[in-house]
């Protein structure tokens, strides 16, 4: 047990020892992918990214954002070859 | 443990935009394949500044239009005196044959019935605006020119830092952010084409990655150079530009005001009397924001319907193609609705001021065999045009370089190598360490907190003491995997940039450049004292030092009165608004 009167002290000295715990979060992101007509294998958007924040989703073998790491550039939505891809303004910008 | 694969060239071009691509085409011409590497931290097709196209050169110097000299003068002008004119000089001579050249590559400038170049007025005293309203295709036309030429392109692959050997540059260091493998590239001549130290200052949208310039661009190249032993100048001289509020892109007075378009303030007046993006007029941006008069909009309401659809045919589909979708979220339309404008985090960037590596009129740096080009290597306001006849100056001087060195000392790379790859490897063991882009939020917020102008010495010495800070709390970011390792990366050029912008900006004791370094407690500007470079330069025990560096001598003399004809920028005051043109809600 801490004692009331040095609780805080100790806690500081702990703040600073402690390792780093983390979460996930949830984020709204400018690129979505018709993965109805996306196709698997190809690469082209991902390619295109400047930022490299596309990748295949191990879950769809599609595209996706992977990253929230968007310039709205519409270098993906401009290169897709099968128009599978809409880039909305990130949210915060809207 | 990170796996090295080891190269062998004659050139390397660090970074595939617009000053890399005229690089790498023209040092490849005159060396056998395999020679010339280009790496590339993206991928060629979409890289640098420009990812689509672009809708206008800003600094062509056209026979008919402008010669060279009034060029060099407009720019010394511009830049409040601060410039080597030699280095504006010889970009502005090879201009017109640059323009040509692209133009035998297809890109596509307005022409008169005539089948002239058709140049526009923005700047205050000459001609140098060369539309491209069809110029959506440039990036591809750039990346065609670099197949065609057969360079070598290394897509994917980052400098993270460059090597040295014998108080020369000898090759780089680079990590492929899908594989995360070291690369090991020798070479007798780098060439750093690596854009604007663009992902400085926070965005007023708190969006890290919704800047002004393309985010993957973030310092890199300052970082490089300064790390490397060169010599960085006039890093205290910001980019700070008007652009739409939000958004963050250009709301483009360059394209609209040769249609009619102006800046007003929200009394619908006009209170500048050029657009040119220069310190000075930026100084007046600012005043108007923030007084009674603000917020400030970009006015084209009162265009013709058949000219807006042109203005937006120009800035809905070349250089920021979302733009529409932005305006369109908003319900806003040009016919009805004035653009609503903000001044722009801050940036360093010499494409659109001056502040960059040093280099002179052949593009070298102060460390033999490293060149740099572009946004990044201060020939001020250099702009597109700039930074891809500065490709083909470095180049030519490279390969020269090059073919005279003697090839460098391996063993004295060694222990460089093994550092980086210490350091790259450490975020990849480290468990559950910060994660990059909280890092990187924290040291931008701090850059808008204590370095956007106004300065004080209070503000930026309390900014330094964080950023010092910062070094240390590098040590505790960790990364996933190569993509995180990469903005590991980015994230420390960001806080070198940072630790520049700060010392530079405390080291030049006046104002200059309106509001790129106005200091509240220098207010005046000082030319008896500051007409001079600043530079900054790592010293032998590491630490980041400011020195002072003379001008060169001017070839285009000035007098008193036309040195500060940019101050002559105010509309003098307007009457008081009619009610029927005050601001629609």
């Amino acid at each position: 047990m801490i004692n009331r009167d040095n609780r805080e002290v100790v806690k500081a000295g702990q703040a600073a020892r402690v390792e780093n715990a983390q979460t996930t979060e949830r984020f709204d992101v400018p690129v979505v992918v018709d993965t109805g007509s996306c196709i698997s294998g190809c690469h082209i958007c991902i390619d295109s990214c400047p930022v490299d924040c596309l990748a295949v989703s191990p879950e769809t073998g599609k595209a996706h954002m992977k990253f929230d790491e968007c310039w709205y550039c519409l270098a993906c939505e401009i290169d897709c070859p099968k128009d599978a891809i809409t880039v909305k303004i990130p949210f915060l910008l809207r | 443990m990170l796996s090295a694969i080891e190269t062998e060239v004659d050139v390397i071009v660090v970074g595939g935009g617009s000053a890399g691509s005229t690089a790498a085409i023209r040092a490849q011409k005159e060396l056998p394949l395999g020679r010339v590497l280009l790496l590339e931290k993206a991928h060629v097709k979409r890289s640098g500044a420009i990812a689509i196209g672009m809708d206008g050169l800003n600094n062509a110097v056209i026979p008919g239009h402008a010669t060279p000299e009034q060029y060099v003068k407009e720019i010394t002008m511009a830049n409040d005196g601060i410039v080597n004119q030699r280095a504006v000089l010889a970009y502005a001579e090879r201009s017109y044959e640059m323009i040509k050249k692209l133009d035998g590559w297809g890109v596509k400038f307005q022409k008169t019935e005539a089948g002239d170049f058709d140049v526009k007025k923005v700047h205050h005293n000459g001609s140098y605006v060369l539309p491209m309203p069809e110029g959506y295709d440039l990036k591809k036309i750039l990346t065609r020119m670099i197949r065609r030429a057969g360079v070598r392109v290394s897509n994917r692959v980052m400098a993270t830092r460059l090597l040295t050997a014998g108080g020369r540059v000898a090759g780089v260091v680079g990590l492929d952010v899908r594989t995360g493998d070291l690369h090991v590239i020798r070479a007798k001549a780098v060439i750093l084409c690596c854009g604007a130290s663009g992902r400085l200052g926070l965005p007023a949208s708190g969006y890290l990655f919704g800047t002004y310039e393309n985010p993957a661009n973030a310092g890199d190249g300052y970082a490089l150079a300064y790390h490397a032993g060169a010599e960085l100048t006039g890093i205290e001289c910001f980019q700070i530009n008007p652009l739409i509020k939000d958004y963050n892109g250009p709301a483009c007075a360059y394209v609209t005001g040769p249609f009619g378009g102006h800046t007003v303030n929200a009394r619908g007046h006009r209170f500048i009397e050029s657009d040119y993006w220069s310190g000075q007029m930026m100084l007046e941006f600012y005043r108007e924001l923030n007084s009674v008069n603000g917020p400030v909009y970009l006015k084209l309401t009162h265009l013709a319907p058949e000219t807006l659809t042109e203005i937006e045919r120009v800035l809905h589909g070349t250089e920021r193609p979302s733009r529409g979708r932005f305006h369109a979220g908003r319900k806003h339309s040009y016919a009805d609705d004035l653009v609503e404008m903000h001044i722009s985090e801050i940036g360093l960037c010499s494409g659109h001021s001056a502040s960059g590596v040093f280099v002179n009129e052949r593009g070298e740096t102060t460390l033999p065999g490293l060149y740099a080009a572009g946004d990044m290597a201060c020939v001020p306001h250099n702009y597109l045009l700039g930074a891809m006849t500065y490709g083909e100056i470095c180049a030519e001087n490279a390969l020269a370089y090059a073919r005279a060195a003697a090839p460098a000392a391996e063993a004295e790379t060694a222990p460089q190598i093994e550092s980086e790859r210490l350091r790259l490897e450490a975020p990849l063991k480290r468990p559950r360490g910060i994660p990059p882009h909280q890092y990187e939020y924290k040291v931008r917020r701090f850059v808008n907190d204590y370095l956007q102008p106004p300065k004080t010495a209070a503000r930026i010495t309390h900014g330094l003491a964080l950023f010092e800070r910062a070094a240390e709390e590098l040590d505790s970011v960790s990364a996933d995997g190569p993509h995180e390792l990469m903005r590991f990366v980015e994230a420390g050029f960001i806080r070198d940039c940072a630790e520049m912008a700060a010392r530079a900006s405390l080291f030049r004791t006046e104002s200059r450049w309106g509001l790129y370094h106005y200091r509240l407690d220098y207010p005046e500007i000082d030319d008896d004292n500051w007409l001079l470079h600043v530079n900054l330069r790592k010293r032998p025990d590491g630490r980041m030092e400011a020195l002072k560096r003379p001008l060169t001598p001017y070839v285009v003399p000035l007098d008193a009165a036309e040195r500060r004809s940019y101050y002559q920028i105010r509309v003098p005051a307007s009457p008081a608004p009619a009610r029927d043109q005050e601001l629609r809600s």
